[in-house]
C-alpha cells in the first residue's frame, strides 16, 4: 500500500475514514503493517463538511484496490509540446482556473509554487538594457499549462543566457521591445518571486529539448493561449463550448489517443470490481488462445478424415481434406505430415519434403515428419542418383543422417555414392588427359558444323517459304525469323531441339511399330517431355560458345557420364560379339534398346540442365533454387520414372550401356539392311544404306568420340535426307502399294501414317519428317529381313 | 441461445424463478431486483467477455448501453439475456470499428458458461448458435430503431484529465494514479443501467471527481468548482446521484457474485 498516498487521503477524509478502513481492511496484513504508524497522526475531520459517508465506505472497501503500487500503471508521462503536431489529434483546451475565476492572488502563488526550471514560458519583450531584457510573461508552452497573462509576470533574460552569433556583435541588438520570445525557466526565486529565463537550449527539459528558443511569430503563440484569449475576451465561450468547437475533439480515434498519453492500458483494463481484476483472467480464456485451439482440432478432424480416405484409397478426397485443413490451421503439424506423405506416395518428393520441413519447422521433435522426411530424402537422393547428379544426391544423404543419424537405408546410400563420386573423380582426370588429345581435332569439326547450319537456314528459310503452317512448329520457325547476331547461338539450341525430338520420335516409331495402342499412350507423355525441353532450353540460355569441345569440358559434378563412356567402350565390343550371333532375338533387344533409348534421352536432358548449371553455381545450390521451379516437372517425371525404375542395379547397368546401345543398335540396323538390301531393290538398299553408313561413322570412331560426333553425324544426315526426301517418299509409296503381304508391315504402315498424322501436333520440325520415313524404312527392312 | 451452454447459465441464473415469480405476493418489488442482478451479471459476462476478446473499452460501452436500451423496451423474459449480450457485442464492434467474429463471441462465451471445456466443434451446435446471434442482431437493431450509437463519457473524461490535471501540482499529481481509478470507475458504470440514465458528461464528472476524492488530491477553488466550468448544466447532486448509483453496482457485485 502506498501509505503516502493513503495518508493524504486520511488528511482529506478525516478520522471516520480511518475507524471504516480499519474495520474493512482487517483482513488485510499489508494494511495491517501500516495502520499503526497511520495511527500516530490524528486526523480532524477538517476535510469536506459534506464528506460522504457512502464514498468513505468505498473507499475503505476498495482501499487494497486503490492504493495498491501496481494500481498505478501510467508512468510519470513528459508533457509534449502541444505545437509539434500541426493537425490537433485531440482538443486543446485553455487552461482550467480561466473558466474557474480563481483568484488574482491564489493564481499567482499557485505559479510560483509549481512552476519549475526547465518549463517553457512565451513573453514579449517590454525592457531592453544593457546586462539583457526583460520580459512580460504570456503564457505557459510547455510543461505546466496555467493562465498566468494578467498576473503581471516579469522575467529577465540575462546577456549570458543569450546564445550569440557572431563573436564581435552584441547579441542584444537582435531583439527589440514588442518581439515574442520563446524562452526556458532558468530559475525561480519563489520568496523574492523572481523568474530568470534563458534563450540556451540547454535551459530546457529533457522532453521538450527539441523546441527551438527565441523570436517567434504571432502565429507561433500556443493554441490554448489564442484560444484563452478568445474565451477571456468572450464570456459566452466556456470549456464546453470550445471543446466541441475543436477539431481535435471529433477525432474519431481520440480515445485511444488520449488513453495511450494518459497511460491507461484499454488492454488489460483497470477496474474497481473484485471480479474484473486483470489477475483474474487466465492467458486460455482469452479470444485468441481459443481460437487457436480450436483451430487446431478442426484441423486435426480434417487430417483424421483425410487419412480415412487415404487408406481407403481415395487419394482426392484424402488431398482436399489435408488441404482443408491447412486452410483452417495453416502450418497444422499433423495435416502437414500427412499431406506430405500423401504427395510422396504419388511422387512429388519436392512437395513431401517442403511439407515435411514446414512440419518440423513449428515442431522439430515431431517423429512420423522426422522418419518420413529421412525417408523421402533417401528416395530423393536416389532418384538424383539416377539423374547423376551425385553431389546433390550426397548432400541429400547426409542431410537425412543428420535428421536421424541411426538410418541404415541412408547410411547405406551414402557410403555407396562417396564410392561412386571417388571414383568417378578418378576416372574424370584420366578422361580429361584424353580430352587434350583430342583438342585439336575440335576447331575442324566446329568450322564444318558451323558450315552445315548455315546451309541449313538456307534451306529452312526456303522451305519456310513453301511450307505449310502446320508442319512447321512454331518454335523452329520463329527461331529462325530471328535477327542474325544470335543465329549461331540460336541454331545450336534448335539443333539439340530437333537432336532430341528426332530421337524420341526415333524410339516412337519403333513402338509403335510393335504396338500402337502403346504409341498412343505414350504420345501425350512424350508431347509433355518436349514441351519440358523446350521449357528448360528457354530456361538456361545456351552457351554462347559452339565449339564441340566445350560440350564436353564440363565442371564438377558430371563425372558419372565419363564412367559411362569408358565403361562403353568396353561394353560396345562385347556387344558387338553379341549381335552377330543375334538375329533371331531382335524382338528383344529392340525393346530393350528402346527403353534405354528413353533412359538416354532423359539423362541427356537432365545433362543438359546441369551443364548450363555448372556454369554459374554449384549444382547444389541451384537444386535448392530451382526446387520450386523444378518441383512441378519433377512431379511429371516420377510418374514415368517409377514405372520403369525397377531396382537400382539393374538401372546402373543399362545407364552405362545404354548410349553403346545405341551405336549398336545403329550398327545392327545397318547390319540388317545390308540383309535386306540382298532381297530388296538395289536403290532402295543404296539409299538406307547412305542413311546408315553416316551414323555408323559416328559410332564407328567409338564412345569417346561419340558425344562430339553424333551431333555433327545428324546434322550431316539432315542435310542429305533434306536433299533426297523426295526421292524416298515416293519411293515408299511405290513400295507400301507393292508389299503389303507381311503383318509386320501393315502394322508398320499404320504406324507410319498415324505418326505422319500427329506431325501437326508434335510440332516437329518439317525436316524430321524425312528421317522419319527413313527410319521406317529401315523398320520394314528389318521386319522383312530375318523372314527371308 | 441453443446448445447446454446457454441452457446451464439459463438455469444456474434464476433457478426458483416461475415457481418464485408465482408465489410470492410482493411480486413486483423482487422480480425488479432480480431483474437487476441478472443484468448485472449479463454486464458482467459483456465485461469480462469484451477483456477476452481484447476489445477496446468505448465497444465494450457501446455493447452494454445496445444491451440496457434492449432491456428497457422488451422483457427480459421474452429473451435470453445472455444471447443478446452475445449479439451486443457483435453489433458494437460493427458500430465502433472493432469488428469482431462470431467464432470469437462463442467461443468465448461458450467457455465462460463451461470453464475449462474444450472449444465447440465445427457442427450443428456451433452453426445454431452463430444464427441465432445473427438474428439476435437483426431484432436488437429494429428494437433500437437502428439508432444504435451513442455518446460515451469516455471522451469526456479523457479530455478532462489533462485540464484537471494542470491544476494541480504536477509531483501531487503522479503520486495519485486518478487517471488509472476514473477510468476504471467509468467502466464499471456499465454493470448498471445507470450509464443509459445519466449524460455523458455528468458521468464523466463524476468519476474524475470521485477519484480525486478518493485520493484527496485538493484543487483550486475560484467563483466556480471545477467541474462546474467543465459542464455548465452539472450539479452537485447530480454528481451524488451518479456516484451513489456507481457505489451501488459495487455493493452488488458483493451479493450477485
Amino acid at each position: 500500500m502506498d501509505r503516502n498516498l493513503l495518508r493524504q487521503s486520511l488528511t482529506f477524509h478525516g478520522e471516520s475514514l480511518l475507524n471504516k478502513l480499519k474495520c474493512e481492511q482487517a483482513e488485510n496484513p499489508d494494511f495491517q503493517a501500516a495502520v499503526s504508524e497511520l495511527c500516530k497522526t490524528t486526523y480532524e475531520s477538517s476535510g469536506e463538511p459534506q464528506s460522504n459517508p457512502l464514498v468513505e465506505q468505498f473507499i475503505a472497501r476498495k482501499a487494497d484496490i486503490l492504493f495498491c503500487p501496481e494500481w498505478k500503471t501510467a508512468a510519470l508521462q513528459d508533457e509534449e509540446h502541444e505545437d509539434e503536431e500541426a493537425a490537433e489529434p485531440c482538443a486543446i483546451m485553455p487552461p482550467l482556473e480561466l473558466f474557474m475565476e480563481v483568484s488574482f492572488d491564489e493564481r499567482r502563488a499557485m505559479l510560483y509554487r509549481d512552476l519549475e526550471k526547465g518549463d517553457l514560458v512565451v513573453g514579449r519583450i517590454n525592457n531592453i538594457r544593457e546586462y539583457g531584457f526583460f520580459l512580460t510573461l504570456l503564457c505557459m508552452a510547455g510543461g505546466l499549462k496555467r493562465d498566468i497573462e494578467d498576473l503581471e509576470l516579469s522575467a529577465l533574460c540575462h546577456i549570458r543566457e543569450i546564445p550569440s552569433t557572431g563573436s564581435h556583435d552584441d547579441p542584444l541588438s537582435y531583439y527589440q521591445i514588442g518581439d515574442f520570445i520563446r524562452a526556458g525557466v532558468k530559475d525561480i526565486d519563489r520568496y523574492q518571486e523572481k523568474i530568470t529565463v534563458s534563450l540556451q537550449q540547454a535551459s530546457l527539459s529533457p522532453s521538450l529539448e527539441q523546441i527551438k528558443l527565441g523570436v517567434i511569430t504571432r502565429e507561433e503563440l500556443p493554441i490554448h493561449y489564442s484560444r484563452s484569449v478568445r474565451a477571456a475576451s468572450d464570456s459566452s465561450m466556456t470549456y464546453e463550448c470550445i471543446l466541441m468547437g475543436c477539431h481535435g475533439y471529433h477525432n474519431p480515434s481520440v480515445v485511444d489517443y488520449l488513453l495511450e498519453k494518459v497511460g491507461v492500458s484499454d488492454i488489460h483494463p483497470p477496474s474497481m470490481m473484485r471480479g474484473l481484476q486483470s489477475k483474474l483472467f487466465i492467458e486460455d480464456d482469452f479470444a485468441s488462445a481459443i481460437r487457436k485451439k480450436q483451430s487446431a482440432s478442426w484441423a486435426l478432424k480434417c487430417v483424421r478424415a483425410g487419412v480415412d480416405h487415404f487408406k481407403h484409397g481415395r487419394h482426392v478426397e484424402a488431398m482436399n481434406e489435408y488441404n482443408k485443413a491447412l486452410e483452417i490451421d495453416t502450418n497444422n503439424v499433423e495435416a502437414l505430415v500427412a499431406r506430405g506423405a500423401l504427395y510422396a506416395n504419388k511422387g512429388g518428393i519436392m512437395k513431401a519434403v517442403s511439407d515435411f520441413e514446414l512440419a518440423l519447422e513449428s515442431c522439430p521433435d515431431h517423429r512420423n515428419a522426422k522418419k518420413y522426411l529421412c525417408q523421402t530424402l533417401v528416395e530423393r537422393g536416389k532418384q538424383l542418383e539416377e539423374q547423376e547428379k551425385l553431389v546433390t544426391a550426397e548432400g541429400l544423404y547426409r542431410r537425412a543422417l543428420s535428421l536421424d543419424d541411426s538410418n541404415p537405408e541412408a547410411q547405406e546410400a551414402l557410403n555407396k555414392i562417396t564410392e561412386t563420386i571417388q571414383k568417378s573423380i578418378r576416372l574424370r582426370e584420366e578422361a580429361l588427359a584424353k580430352e587434350q588429345e583430342k583438342a585439336k581435332s575440335v576447331p575442324t569439326s566446329a568450322e564444318k558444323l558451323r558450315k552445315i547450319l548455315k546451309e541449313e537456314k538456307r534451306m529452312k528459310k526456303k522451305r519456310k517459304r513453301s511450307a505449310s503452317s502446320a508442319s512447321s512448329s512454331s518454335s523452329a520457325s520463329g527461331n529462325s525469323s530471328l535477327s542474325s547476331s544470335s543465329s549461331r547461338r540460336r541454331s545450336k539450341k534448335k539443333k539439340k531441339k530437333r537432336r532430341r525430338s528426332e530421337r524420341e520420335s526415333k524410339r516412337h516409331r519403333r513402338v509403335s511399330s510393335r504396338d500402337s495402342r502403346r504409341s498412343e499412350e505414350g504420345k501425350s507423355e512424350k508431347e509433355r517431355k518436349e514441351r519440358e525441353e523446350e521449357e528448360e532450353l528457354e530456361w538456361y540460355p545456351a552457351p554462347p560458345n559452339t565449339s564441340a569441345t566445350f560440350l564436353n569440358q564440363k565442371g564438377g559434378p558430371d563425372f558419372g557420364e565419363k564412367v559411362e563412356e569408358r565403361m562403353k567402350e568396353k561394353d560396345v565390343e562385347r556387344r558387338i560379339s553379341q549381335l552377330y550371333s543375334l538375329s533371331a532375338a531382335s524382338e528383344d533387344e529392340e525393346s530393350d534398346s528402346s527403353r534405354r533409348e528413353k533412359k538416354k534421352g532423359e539423362r541427356e536432358e537432365s545433362r543438359g540442365r546441369r551443364r548450363k548449371n555448372t556454369l554459374s553455381r554449384s549444382p547444389e545450390k541451384e537444386e535448392r533454387r530451382d526446387k520450386s521451379k523444378e518441383r512441378g516437372k519433377e512431379d511429371n517425371r516420377r510418374n514415368s520414372d517409377s514405372k520403369r525404375r525397377s531396382s537400382l542395379d539393374e538401372n546402373r547397368k543399362r545407364k552405362v550401356s545404354c548410349s553403346s546401345a545405341e551405336s549398336e543398335y545403329s550398327r545392327k540396323s545397318n547390319f540388317k539392311s545390308e540383309y535386306s538390301g540382298n532381297s530388296g531393290s538395289a536403290s532402295k538398299h543404296s539409299g538406307s544404306r547412305r542413311g546408315s553408313d553416316s551414323s555408323q561413322r559416328g559410332s564407328f570412331n567409338g564412345g569417346r568420340y561419340e558425344n562430339k560426333g553424333r551431333e555433327e553425324v545428324w546434322e550431316v544426315e539432315e542435310v542429305k535426307t533434306e536433299k533426297e526426301s523426295r526421292k524416298w517418299r515416293a519411293e515408299e509409296e511405290s513400295r507400301s502399294g507393292s508389299r503389303s503381304e507381311g503383318g509386320n508391315n501393315k502394322r508398320l504402315e499404320r504406324g507410319v501414317t498415324s505418326a505422319s498424322a500427329e506431325r501437326p501436333k508434335k510440332e516437329l520440325p518439317a525436316n524430321l519428317l524425312d528421317i522419319f520415313n527413313k527410319i521406317a524404312k529401315f523398320e520394314k527392312e528389318k521386319g522383312g529381313g530375318p523372314k527371308k | 441461445m441453443e446448445g447446454p451452454s446457454s441452457r446451464s447459465s439459463h438455469t444456474q441464473d434464476r433457478p426458483p424463478c416461475p415457481p418464485g415469480r408465482r408465489a410470492s405476493c410482493d411480486g413486483a418489488e423482487s422480480d425488479h431486483a432480480r431483474d437487476t442482478k441478472t443484468h448485472f451479471r449479463v454486464c458482467r459476462f459483456i465485461m469480462e467477455t469484451g477483456v477476452k476478446l481484447e476489445m477496446r473499452s468505448v465497444p465494450v460501452a457501446t455493447a452494454c448501453v445496445l444491451y440496457h436500451h434492449f432491456f428497457e423496451r422488451v422483457s427480459i423474459r421474452s429473451y435470453e439475456p445472455y444471447l443478446v449480450a452475445m449479439s451486443c457485442l457483435y453489433l458494437a464492434g460493427k458500430v465502433e470499428e472493432q469488428h469482431l467474429r462470431t467464432r470469437d463471441i462463442i467461443n468465448v462465451s461458450h467457455r465462460y458458461f463451461n470453464s475449462g471445456s474444450a472449444p465447440l466443434e465445427c457442427d450443428k451446435e456451433f452453426w445454431d448458435v452463430r444464427d441465432s446471434v445473427v438474428q439476435c442482431e437483426l431484432l436488437i437493431l429494429r428494437q433500437l430503431n437502428f439508432q444504435v450509437s451513442f455518446e460515451h463519457p469516455h471522451k469526456y473524461l479523457l479530455h478532462y484529465l489533462p485540464s484537471v490535471k494542470s491544476l494541480v501540482n504536477r509531483h501531487a499529481w503522479s503520486r495519485a494514479p486518478v487517471a488509472e481509478t476514473s477510468w476504471a470507475l467509468l467502466r464499471d458504470c456499465y454493470h448498471g443501467a445507470m450509464c443509459i440514465r445519466h449524460t455523458p458528461q455528468h458521468i464523466a464528472i463524476a468519476t474524475l471527481y470521485l477519484a480525486l476524492n478518493s485520493y484527496g488530491v485538493e484543487l483550486p477553488v475560484g467563483e466556480k468548482e471545477w467541474w462546474q466550468v467543465l459542464c455548465e448544466d452539472v450539479t452537485k447532486a447530480d454528481i451524488d446521484a451518479v456516484i451513489s448509483d456507481l457505489l451501488q453496482l459495487y455493493d452488488m457485485e458483493a451479493k450477485c457474485i
